[in-house]
């Protein structure tokens, strides 16, 4: 023949390459069919307590879209977009809203500020705050363009450069830089181990040895998080110089990497100690003493986010569906490792396979948890701890920031800037004490630790009663929104309908009517009865949790 | 089962309610049948003896850390002491800084502690190992000190909050793992009411609101909401009867008879000082007042002098008051920064950082005044003998209020967190 056979065996090999690839990419089942798999694996591990053992009803759609816009956009959904949901005929309109909320560009601003205080509220450099403005935006880019989980884990692993730019290296600039805190973190939000407590001695009940942790720091020491003082910046700067100290400033700081990482002794402690190879305990990999820097991270990032690691995957489904559902398949939801004990361990086998198989695709693991029963049952108490598991959906706090914009959009307040702009006053130290930060101060919470330890608090309970700043955007009187619809809309009636859609989104109960009626009557003065109301609406239980 | 007695002492209580999840947690249903102590039992049990403890601190936190040499460490025959001389006090044979001649009157109430030592010279690191005994972790929330104390100490049912800050509180962080209940109520001056505490309506119709709030949350209740509710209405009732409460006069000084102004002195340091006294007196367990910023890097010996004169009047008066009214000798006031300030002096008249060797103060609380533990060399340069280091410190205050530094409290993810790890009590403070 006049072509060489090898050229046909290329074409071949290509062509069985690309149906490979196309079969691999759509390895994932569909969100509906995952959703419908793993609803039956659930509930041949877990069934339904309740006498008749079948399924709850479900919530119906006003219910779904105030929880389905809290949970991915982080508010409520607008009176426009209730009225515009219920009104929609079509039969899979659920599914059409999840991937219209997916769409929209406030899912990434969202859950890019929950990971940012997942990050955040661990820190142990006191001046982090510098960065957040750049760990921020990249969260909420990274989310909106829906880049892979292992892409997100790999950019924080292998972060360098100026943190105030490169949003990825805030996890390693807020502790330090110092490589036993950072890997600690590494594995706590990325694997779900909580290694860290064997940096001392053995772990005392779970398995790991002194020695994995160390082997797992050892992938860091030549990272240090350097200030600049002049232009008022962090950056993550990598010493692959073979220089044997790394150097510790005279006021204790870390100031270069060291090439390699040593394992102090504690009965000699101002020895250098032990010196570590870089082993991954997850999956048993390592790397040769001497491996540069980009290798060493670059290899533990791979080795995080193949799929036979058996953490990375369960880690992520096992948090969001803890977020979504109110209860996660391990508790605490960042301590899953193998010594602590798993509701319904093969849904959350089939579910990480699957997550994994999507690529890691988060949206592809936000529809598909969302199309699931669990998601759509309604929501109680958390479970006491002799109730049988995910029986529900579950009655859950909201984060300072969510409430913070609800408050402004029920309000129909603009957010006044912090002071002294983003980075605040007082340079390093300080930050902006704007209205968003003093509520955040008031109200946030480190989204990893248990949601139903979240207690309510006094300080949080004094802002809502007493906050000169809301007292002033409740008043029926001025240039408020209160003072507009009272002169609008004359029937209580129907003000009163108007109020609970915007701050609850929804209507009142016809008991709620009749109380609010019997309100006006008795304060006799109508302006001064619906601030009251107002007052109520944004004081009550329900408005700070996504029931 | 001592694991289960050993849960049991570290279980939080949250405001007086037995937090049920933590309860259940951590004791297994074998034990609680075998005839343990119910938890009403140990409630009473530990409620009383509470009470009865009657102790408090206060910590005069002086933030930046201040110089040694020029508070109560002077070295006026030696290069390092630079332009600093001394003064003799009211006990014969100590001599302090003179830019402390009011606090040098009141020697006999002192016991000087001028062999501190600590491996920490960055601010932020420093000021939490102070106040927690440990180097901030990501793992664990260390509490602070006035949370520890406010926990061990504090009467969950007050009107009034267990721990009270005043001033700027950087780095000197909250409760942690202990939870939100013993977190500070934060004032950054003690002119002005505790942020929000003023009521936003009069109290007729803030009475009405609160009655109108209740009616319309039984829906909601009704619809699953049933414990979000149950707890946001104890809270609120709680928070009501914080800012309706008579005590809440308490944290008003303009209700102190003129003398007693006079007394501290008008500046905000001093406010805090009386405020601290008045709420200590109330049944506040813990107050912490600060004063700052000594970090002299420039200017050293004109910035510490100024600094001085606000702290010298007040620290007085409050020791002179609190003795006056009996107070001192359940009441420990503590005095210190978070490191000392170099021997050398730098090129712009500065000192920096230098926690190989500084000072702390402590008076009250049934500590030994009169005398000073410890020496620094002629230069000031190193601890001689035996130094104190910070969980020597953080002992030596518990030791003084009647705490076990030994008891554990768990962590989220169940490690248990000593109060002080390690560290040995100063004996001599006490003797």
């Amino acid at each position: 023949m006049s072509f060489p056979c090898r050229y046909w065996q290329f074409l071949f090999a290509s062509a069985v390459g690309v149906v490979l690839t196309a079969f691999s990419a759509a390895a994932a089942d569909s969100p509906a069919q995952a959703a419908a798999k793993a609803d039956k694996i659930l509930r041949s591990e877990v069934p339904y307590a309740n006498p008749a053992k079948v399924a709850p009803t479900r919530i119906d759609d006003e219910r779904f879209l105030r929880r389905a816009s809290l949970d991915t956009l982080g508010r409520l959904p607008t009176p426009e977009e209730v009225t515009a949901f219920a009104l929609d005929p079509s039969g899979d309109k659920r599914t059409k809203l999840v991937d219209k909320l997916l769409a929209n560009s406030q899912f990434g601003e969202n859950w890019g500020r929950y990971w940012r205080d997942v990050i955040m509220y661990r820190k142990t450099e006191e001046r982090a705050g510098i960065v957040m403005g750049a760990l921020e935006s990249y969260l909420t880019a990274s989310f909106n363009a829906n880049k892979p989980w292992s892409d997100i884990a790999t950019d924080f692993i292998t972060a360098s450069g100026d943190a105030t730019e490169n949003g990825a290296c805030a996890l390693i600039m807020a502790q330090q830089g110092q490589p036993e805190e950072t890997v600690a973190e590494v594995s706590r939000i990325f694997l779900g181990v909580q290694i860290q407590c064997a940096q001392c001695h053995d772990h005392p009940t779970d398995r790991w040895k002194r020695e994995q942790f160390h082997e797992l720091a050892a992938f860091f020491p030549r990272v240090a998080s350097q200030l600049r003082p002049q232009t008022q910046t962090f950056s993550v700067v990598v010493n692959d110089e073979p220089r044997a100290f790394g150097g510790r400033g005279p006021m204790n700081q870390r100031r270069q990497g060291t090439p390699e990482h040593f394992m102090s002794d504690p009965k000699n402690p101002q020895s250098q100690g032990k010196l570590m190879q870089p082993v991954f305990f997850a999956t048993g990999e390592k790397v040769p003493l001497g491996t540069r820097d980009s290798e060493r991270r670059g290899s533990l990032a791979k080795w995080t986010t193949k799929k036979d690691n058996p953490y990375f995957a369960k880690a992520f489904v096992n948090r969001m569906w803890s977020e979504l559902t109110g209860e996660g398949f391990y508790e605490p939801i960042d301590d899953i490792g193998p010594d602590r004990s798993c509701t319904a361990p093969h849904t959350l086998d089939y579910l990480a396979g699957q997550f994994a198989d999507s690529g890691y695709d988060i949206k592809w693991l936000f529809r598909t948890i969302m199309a699931g029963e669990l998601y759509q049952l309604p929501s109680s108490a958390p479970r006491g701890s002799e109730d049988p598991h995910m029986q529900h959906n579950v009655v859950q706090r909201l984060r300072a920031d969510q409430l913070f914009d609800n408050l402004l959009v029920a309000l129909e307040a603009s957010e006044p800037p912090p002071l002294g702009g983003p980075g605040g006053p007082g340079g390093l130290y300080g930050r902006g004490r704007g209205p968003r930060q003093q509520f955040t101060t008031a109200f946030g919470y480190d989204p990893s630790e248990r949601r139903d330890e979240i207690a309510h608090s006094i300080p949080q309970a004094l802002t809502m009663m007493n906050s000169p700043i809301i007292a002033q955007a409740l008043r029926g009187n001025g240039r408020t929104m209160l003072a507009r619809l009272i002169g609008e809309i004359k029937d209580d009636k129907a003000l009163t309908q108007e109020l609970y859609l915007r701050v609850l989104g929804r209507e009142p109960s016809s008991s709620e009517l009749e109380t609010a009626t019997r309100y006006v009557k008795t304060v006799g003065v109508r302006t001064e009865a619906f601030e009251d109301l107002l007052w109520g609406l944004v004081n009550s239980a329900e408005f700070l949790h996504r029931t | 089962m001592s694991h289960t007695v050993h849960i049991q002492s570290s279980v939080t209580i949250r405001r007086g309610q037995l937090h049920r999840r933590d309860f259940l947690r951590a004791i297994p249903a074998a034990a609680a049948a075998a005839g343990v102590l119910s938890w009403s039992d140990l409630m009473s049990v530990r409620a009383a003896d509470l009470r009865k403890s009657g102790k408090a601190c206060i910590l005069l936190w002086m933030q930046g850390a201040p110089s040694q040499f020029e508070t109560f460490d002077p070295k006026p025959g030696h290069a390092n002491g630079g332009e600093t001389k001394a003064i003799k006090t009211s006990v014969s044979g100590i001599e302090i800084a003179e830019n402390l001649p009011q606090v040098a009157k009141a020697m006999g109430d002192l016991c000087v502690i001028r062999s501190m030592n600590s491996r920490e010279g960055q601010h932020p690191r420093a000021t939490y190992l102070m106040h927690t005994g440990y180097l901030p972790s990501a793992a664990v929330k260390y509490p602070t000190l006035g949370s520890i104390v406010a926990k061990e100490l504090g009467n969950p049912a007050s009107d009034l909050p267990s721990f009270v800050r005043i001033g700027n509180s950087r780095f000197s962080d909250g409760a942690g793992l202990l939870g939100v209940d013993y977190d500070p109520l934060v004032m950054p001056a003690a002119g002005r009411p505790p942020e929000n505490t003023s009521l936003a309506s009069p109290e007729p119709r803030f009475q009405r609101r609160l009655g109108l709030l209740e009616q319309m949350q039984t829906d909601y209740a009704n619809h699953g909401g049933k414990q979000a509710v149950s707890d946001h209405q104890k809270v609120y009732a709680q928070a009501a009867k914080l800012v309706l409460s008579p005590k809440m006069q308490r944290f008003d000084i303009s209700q102190e008879p003129q003398a007693a102004k006079d007394a501290y002195g008008s500046s905000q340091f001093g406010q805090g000082c009386l405020l601290a006294r008045r709420l200590i007196e109330t049944g506040v367990t813990f107050v912490e007042v600060s004063l700052g910023n000594w970090d002299t890097h420039q200017d050293n010996f004109n910035r510490t002098r100024t600094l001085c004169e606000q702290l010298d009047q007040p620290y007085a008066a409050l020791l002179a008051d609190l003795k006056q009214r009996g107070m001192l000798g359940s009441t420990l006031v503590v005095w210190m920064g978070e490191f000392g300030r170099t021997p050398r002096i730098n090129p712009s008249s500065g000192r920096d950082h230098y926690p190989r060797a500084f000072s702390a103060v402590l008076a009250g609380g049934g500590v030994k005044g009169g005398q000073v533990i410890g020496a620094t060399d002629a230069g000031g340069d190193n601890v001689q003998g035996k130094p104190v280091g910070v969980n020597d410190m953080l002992r030596t205050i518990c030791h003084s209020l009647g705490i076990d530094a030994k008891k554990e409290n768990m962590s989220s993810v169940g490690r248990p967190i000593k109060i002080v790890d390690g560290g040995e009590v100063v004996s001599q403070v006490f003797s």
